[in-house]
């Protein structure tokens, strides 16, 4: 059984702070961390082949060629291979692009399922896992919240989503995308001490558009079809507030506000 | 006659009130001209009521068709579209609503603009407005000038509020084919809790400050007729569900009354909160940000004013009655 897991790294949209008297984003000391949705699916698919010494894995990812100390990680975790998608060309792409770019790699590859996050933590589109889908013509399904590993065949898998206010059960057939919620609280390992400082470097690929071929108006900012125009800061409407204690009197006045709105 | 702009709306039998509701998106993208309003439902019995705001009403009814498989869903839109050629498609960021729109625009070779929450109409200029950066800041997109204009909508940012009934004109759609994407629904349960967050008058909410004793502060909830919803501290630590979560990763909120306990505002939760009139805020920290967005900050320990107010409310009740 071979599972591809596609994943993304992102900055740490955690260290973003806002100003609100500003009204600007503090960007200094943003870290790039593996997708929380995206190491969701990497640790299901690495808590599965602890029990399936037959699974395959292989981690693919797009990006600046920095990323590959995090991938290494992820290698020496018992991932069996990865591949970086890299180059310059592709800078700029929107999803329309970049899931043409991705499905370039993998329309020629073997797997069995391809395992995802459900949203990115920066662009928070969605779009990738469901387009890549569409170009493989694999069907697909987000914000799964727990996987069945005792089910998880060749074949099939089954799973649960969560969709509005609902928990739906499902079971897919093989070959098809499947994207995991960080919420499903699969977590990855850490790296075992011995495996440290592994040179992983054997089994790693970085590859270019060279090796993929896509023609240069299909990629990058002119392949794109959407692009951001402006981005716009959060205008917060300022109130005139009115500080009370957790006292009486501050109870009271709360009280008196409420019954002043008719809220009691 | 000339030809008139043509839009259409998926309607998801998952939220086909807020489905409804993208009329006025649509509205707002085709500001200057008349247009015709097309919804699409699939194995889905809504009342005909609900839906005479439109002109006219794609129903699919099919019993081998499951409306939840987003293979066979994407051909029977591709299909209606190469019939109708709309303007503009848009589907409400529901859970199949989010994997469905980059699916189509994909087959269509489209652009889409996820999760918009603000149009932005300059002439013919076209801007669509998303969160990005999980909230923290507002992008504004524009698409290449291919039709559909294709688009997915935050659920709850948008209302459709018009007298105007039409006579809709309901169309019997037959699909000619599409592929059946291998996919079975086994079972599906309603979460626990049985209360739409995004339809309360009054949420008594509750952050960080009320780790300890989250479902406390229900005793509040209870004495103001309100219903209870929590930042996504309280949900990440797994005390309370999904579904009464309010922020970018939760539900966007309008009540008429919200009342922040022990919450610090962070973007995150704020931007969950829409068109909120009343704005109660407690903290120990008076300077916490959402404390300049409240009407009135109470400085102090969440849960002490819980009981308190809760006390007040009880003792006049008594009273009054």
């Amino acid at each position: 059984m071979k599972i591809i897991c596609l994943v993304k790294y992102v900055p740490n949209v955690e260290d973003i702070k806002y100003d609100y008297e500003e009204n600007v984003l503090i960007r200094d000391n943003v870290k790039l961390i593996l997708n929380p949705d995206d190491a969701a699916a990497v640790a299901f698919a690495l808590k599965l082949k602890d029990s399936r010494p037959d699974l395959e894995l292989e981690v693919l990812t797009m990006g600046p060629k920095s990323v590959r100390p995090f991938v290494e990680d992820l290698l020496r975790r018992d991932v069996d291979q990865a591949t970086i998608i890299s180059d310059t060309a592709f800078a700029g792409s929107d999803t329309y692009a970049t899931a043409k770019i991705l499905a370039a790699y993998l329309k020629d590859k073997e797997y069995d399922c391809i395992l995802t996050g459900s949203k990115s933590l920066d662009g928070d589109t969605s779009h990738i896992p469901a387009q890549v889908g569409e170009i493989l013509n694999l069907n697909q399904m987000s914000n799964l919240m727990s996987i069945e590993q005792d089910s998880f065949t060749k074949d099939r898998a089954v799973f649960e989503v969560e969709s509005g206010d609902k928990r739906l059960k499902y079971e897919i057939l093989f070959p098809a995308v499947l994207s995991l919620r960080k919420e499903s609280g699969y977590e990855l390992p850490y790296i075992k001490y011995e495996n440290m400082s592994l040179d992983v470097s054997d089994k790693l690929d970085i590859i270019s558009n060279k090796e993929l071929g896509l023609a240069e108006d299909s990629i990058g900012l002119k392949g794109s079809l959407t692009r951001v125009a402006n981005t716009y800061n959060k205008n917060f409407k300022e109130k005139d507030k009115t500080v009370v204690k957790n006292d009486d009197q501050g109870i009271d006045f709360v009280y008196s506000f409420l019954e002043r709105k008719g809220f009691v | 006659m000339f030809n008139m702009e043509k839009t259409l709306i998926y309607l998801d039998p998952e939220n086909i009130k807020n489905s409804i509701e993208l009329l006025e998106v649509a509205e707002q993208i085709h500001a200057e001209s008349d247009f015709e309003s097309y919804g699409v439902i699939i194995n889905d019995s809504a009342a005909r009521q609900e839906l005479n705001h439109f002109d006219y009403i794609i129903k699919v009814q099919n019993e081998e068709l499951k409306n939840y498989d987003p293979l066979a869903v994407t051909d029977i839109m591709e299909e209606i579209e190469n019939k109708y050629n709309f303007d503009s498609i848009i589907i409400p960021a529901t859970h199949f609503g989010r994997m469905l729109a980059p699916r189509l625009a994909m087959r269509l070779h489209v652009g889409l603009v996820a999760d918009v929450t603000e149009i932005k109409k300059d002439g013919d200029e076209l801007e669509l407005v998303r969160p990005a950066f999980s909230g923290r800041i507002m992008a504004g997109i524009v698409t290449e000038a291919r039709k559909p204009i294709m688009l997915s909508v935050r659920q709850n940012v948008f209302s459709y509020d018009s007298p105007l009934e039409k006579n809709v004109k309901i169309i019997d759609f037959k699909p000619v084919d599409y592929q059946k994407g291998n996919i079975k629904l086994l079972e599906s349960r309603k979460n626990e809790i049985s209360y739409d967050i995004r339809e309360s008058e009054i949420l008594v909410s509750g952050g960080g400050g009320t780790l300890k004793n989250f479902e406390e502060i229900k005793l509040l909830a209870d004495n103001l007729n309100a219903e209870v919803s929590a930042s996504r501290k309280i949900i990440d630590n797994g005390k309370a569900s999904r579904n009464i979560q309010v922020g970018q990763s939760g539900k966007t909120v309008s009540p008429d009354l919200y009342i922040a306990l022990g919450i610090s505002g962070a973007i995150e939760h704020v931007a969950g909160l829409k068109n909120i009139e009343n704005i109660i805020s407690v903290n120990v920290n008076k300077n916490a940000p959402i404390c300049s967005l409240s009407d009135i900050v109470v400085e102090g320990d969440a849960m002490e004013f819980v009981k308190k107010l809760s006390a007040k409310i009880k003792k006049n009740k008594k009273q009054k009655n």
